[in-house]
């Protein structure tokens, strides 16, 4: 019965892996993954207008002579903040609105106009023939912002150098009183926001996949009523098990690919950005992240977060694998499965973006329950502890209530597998279900 | 061989088999009749293990049947039971692997049986690519395969021409040669009296009829009698114990209700020019579509 186990689990690793669906899958996955990582080299390839110049007419209906100066200073200061190369032309104009407004008809300049308000301060119109670049928009609305500033506070007795002194960014020193909290940076939360839900999405990939292949596999077998043939020489327990490591194992050998892809992508990244010192710039751009880790304190939540998060995606694996395979025995068709198999993929979903909004949820109660049920646990528990809203040991609850589940899914659900696999009934299946599992005798 | 005693089984508060015994000779040919819904193929999973009785015992050569003794049994379905997407020597050595088969005694058997069913050029093709009929052959190949020493044929003939039902019959009556017990299922009721010697009729999941075909059919009562010669329909229909007459190519076919009436209806026919009487038994459709039918109304 042993070999037969190794043997059924084996055919069904080579039924999914040795076929053209999974070769021309990992083609694409592999095209996109790579392509994504050297996005911009890609687009950088093909070309295109990347150093197009922001022309901006100046129009002052204001007291304020130096205003195009000050104006232009604060484009050069605050240009920094923009993550792509930035350059402005800046143009004075002598006219009046009406006639700024003609000439900017039909061209990509921006014009602005400045005035005094009923107050004297300064406020300005943009005016541009079409939609600004949002990030520009941004960028200007701070530059008027500041330019108003300065006007303003020229126009009191404070001299240059104070003025100057009043500008410089407040200086912040940091103290955090909890020990446990003292390497933790306060972008953690908004790095984990962005990142951690990058980190989980091929996880949910995979849970899609692991779903896909029991669920076919076993809807395949029964409804070609090939069942009875293979049930009436391996028991439905061998067949099961054999089932769900397969399943497992192809997942696991998928997210490994799609780990490879990953390399693949950073070291095309790196041998486009270096030329031929490869080796050199790969270990460079790894000491700055693993640099960059280190000072947030992520390295150190990673000695058990890993661990954590490995345990918690195993077991829930071997749980969607499980009930997946368990509610597949009781369909008698793909139509069926489908519709069955969506609750499963539903709850998965919640689970993501559970974790995605993770940091949204700071002491919430609710949350940190949720973050202890079977399936939402793995996605939102290790998302919940790196932004330190739980702590290990609530990690620690969630996978013990998943050992629990994954007990009582076996026990239980292999008595309804026995029955569903040979019952090609099709009314009542939630009843036959409920009813299977009652019954101790199967 | 196989010994099925006083086996019952429920479904919930349903009654599927009803106190069944019978037993399978080595070599012997068993018919197990029924209408749908009559409890066969409960009862063919309860020999494949695959049910457990309610009540009673089911043994193969002695021995309890569980996936010890499964291996040995082959099992062609009434419908099919093959992986379509499968090429055919992939659904072979899957089927004979999960019996217990080593792979190259698998490989060797089935290019004897692709030849024999002179079928070798699909070998390497998708079942899904084959005709109804070339399913069926590969079906019951992946029964046979492993030589088994019990044998389930539910409906074996469907989607067969009869050229193709001709080998067959060769192939299970040399199974039967080599000591298979086979139990063998089908409507087709000439299919049952070409093979069986003793069978068993089931309603309701209990047994209207068994034992030997031969007893059955000369316990049967009711006959048919052949007659051609100067005989009127109308004077044939108004002797006793005629239940019908049937004309048919030039010959009467009469229906009488027991044995002892056959007398009676010779006196009265042999008044007249007779060229032809014979008294045969009922074929055996007649007989199960009378019992079957009687159960029914019951």
């Amino acid at each position: 019965m042993t070999s037969k186990f190794w043997y059924l689990t084996g055919l069904s690793l080579k039924k999914k892996i040795k076929t053209k669906w999974f070769f021309i899958a990992n083609i694409l996955l592999a095209i996109l993954i790579i392509g994504l990582i050297n996005v911009d080299s890609i687009i950088q390839f093909f070309g295109g207008d990347f150093d197009q110049k922001t022309e901006i007419v100046l129009l002052n209906e204001t007291n304020y002579s130096n205003i195009d100066q000050t104006f232009e200073n604060y484009i050069q200061e605050y240009k920094q903040l923009l993550t792509t190369e930035y350059e402005a032309s800046i143009e004075v104009y002598s006219g009046n609105q009406q006639n700024l407004e003609k000439e900017l008809v039909d061209t990509d300049k921006i014009g602005i106009v400045f005035s005094n308000n009923e107050d004297n301060y300064l406020e300005a119109k943009v005016i541009s023939d079409q939609k600004i670049d949002t990030m520009v928009y941004q960028l200007l609305v701070q530059v008027l912002s500041a330019t108003k500033t300065e006007v303003a506070m020229s126009l009191t007795d404070i001299d240059l150098e104070e003025l100057e002194k009043i500008n410089t960014p407040v200086t912040i020193d940091r103290i955090i009183l909890d020990d446990a909290s003292q390497n933790e940076d306060e972008n953690m939360s908004l790095i984990m926001g962005t990142v951690f839900p990058t980190v989980i999405l091929p996880f949910f990939m995979l849970v899609l996949f692991l779903i896909q292949m029991i669920g076919t596999e076993i809807n395949e077998e029964k409804s070609t009523r090939s069942m009875e043939i293979i049930i009436s020489n391996v028991s439905p327990k061998v067949h099961f098990f054999s089932k769900v490591l397969a399943s497992n194992v192809f997942v696991i050998t998928q997210g490994i690919l799609l780990i490879l892809y990953a390399g693949i992508g950073l070291f095309l990244r790196n041998l486009l950005a270096t030329g031929t010192n490869i080796t050199g710039s790969i270990t460079t751009e790894f000491s700055e992240i693993w640099q960059t880790l280190v000072e947030t304190g992520f390295v150190d939540q990673l000695v058990y977060v890993i661990p954590i998060t490995l345990i918690l995606m195993i077991l829930s694996f071997i749980a969607y694998s499980l009930v997946a395979g368990i509610l597949a025995s009781m369909t008698v068709n793909m139509e069926d499965f489908q519709q069955i198999q969506t609750p499963i993929i539903m709850i998965s979903l919640v689970g993501y973006y559970l974790a995605i909004m993770a940091g949204m949820f700071e002491g919430s109660i609710f949350i940190r329950i949720l973050s202890y049920i079977p399936f939402l646990s793995c996605l939102l528990s290790p998302a919940l502890l790196v932004i330190g809203q739980i702590n290990i040991f609530d990690s620690l609850i969630s996978i013990a209530v998943l050992i629990v589940f994954l007990y009582f899914t076996i026990k239980y659900g292999l008595r309804i597998y026995k029955v569903g696999i040979l019952n090609y009934s099709t009314d009542k299946m939630w009843h036959r279900l409920f009813k299977a599992a009652r019954n101790k005798d199967v | 061989m196989l010994k099925v005693e006083n086996i019952t089984k429920y479904y919930g508060d349903h009654l599927a088999v009803d106190h069944l015994s019978f037993e399978v000779k080595d070599g012997e040919i068993f018919g197990l009749l029924g209408a749908n819904g009559a409890g066969k193929t409960t009862t063919f999973r309860m020999i494949m293990g695959l049910l457990e009785p309610t009540e009673g015992e089911i043994t193969l050569d002695g021995k309890k049947i569980d996936y010890s003794v499964t291996d040995k049994i082959g099992f062609v379905t009434e419908e099919r039971s093959l992986m379509t997407k499968m090429t055919v020597v992939d659904q072979l050595l899957y089927y004979g692997i999960l019996k217990g088969m080593q792979e190259k005694d698998i490989l060797a058997a089935l290019d004897e049986w692709l030849e024999r069913f002179k079928i070798t050029e699909y070998k390497n093709r998708k079942i899904k690519e084959l005709s109804k009929g070339n399913q069926q052959k590969i079906q019951f190949i992946s029964a046979v395969i492993n030589h088994p020493c019990l044998l389930i044929l539910d409906e074996p003939f469907t989607g067969l021409d009869p050229i193709n039902v001709e080998m067959f019959k060769e192939a299970i009556l040399e199974l039967k040669k080599e000591g298979c017990s086979i139990i063998f299922s089908s409507h087709q009721m000439e299919h049952i009296e070409l093979f069986c010697e003793k069978l068993m009729i089931l309603v309701k999941g209990k047994p209207v009829i068994e034992g030997y075909l031969k007893e059955i059919k000369r316990n049967y009562q009711k006959k048919n009698i052949f007659i051609r010669g100067d005989v009127e329909k109308k004077e044939l229909e108004k002797i006793k114990g005629v239940v019908s007459v049937e004309k048919t190519a030039g010959e009467f076919i009469v229906k009488i209700a027991s044995e002892t009436d056959v007398d009676r209806v010779f006196k009265a026919v042999s008044k007249n020019k007779i060229t032809k009487f014979v008294v045969e038994e009922p074929s055996l459709n007649e007989i199960f579509i009378a019992k079957v039918g009687e159960a029914y109304d019951e």
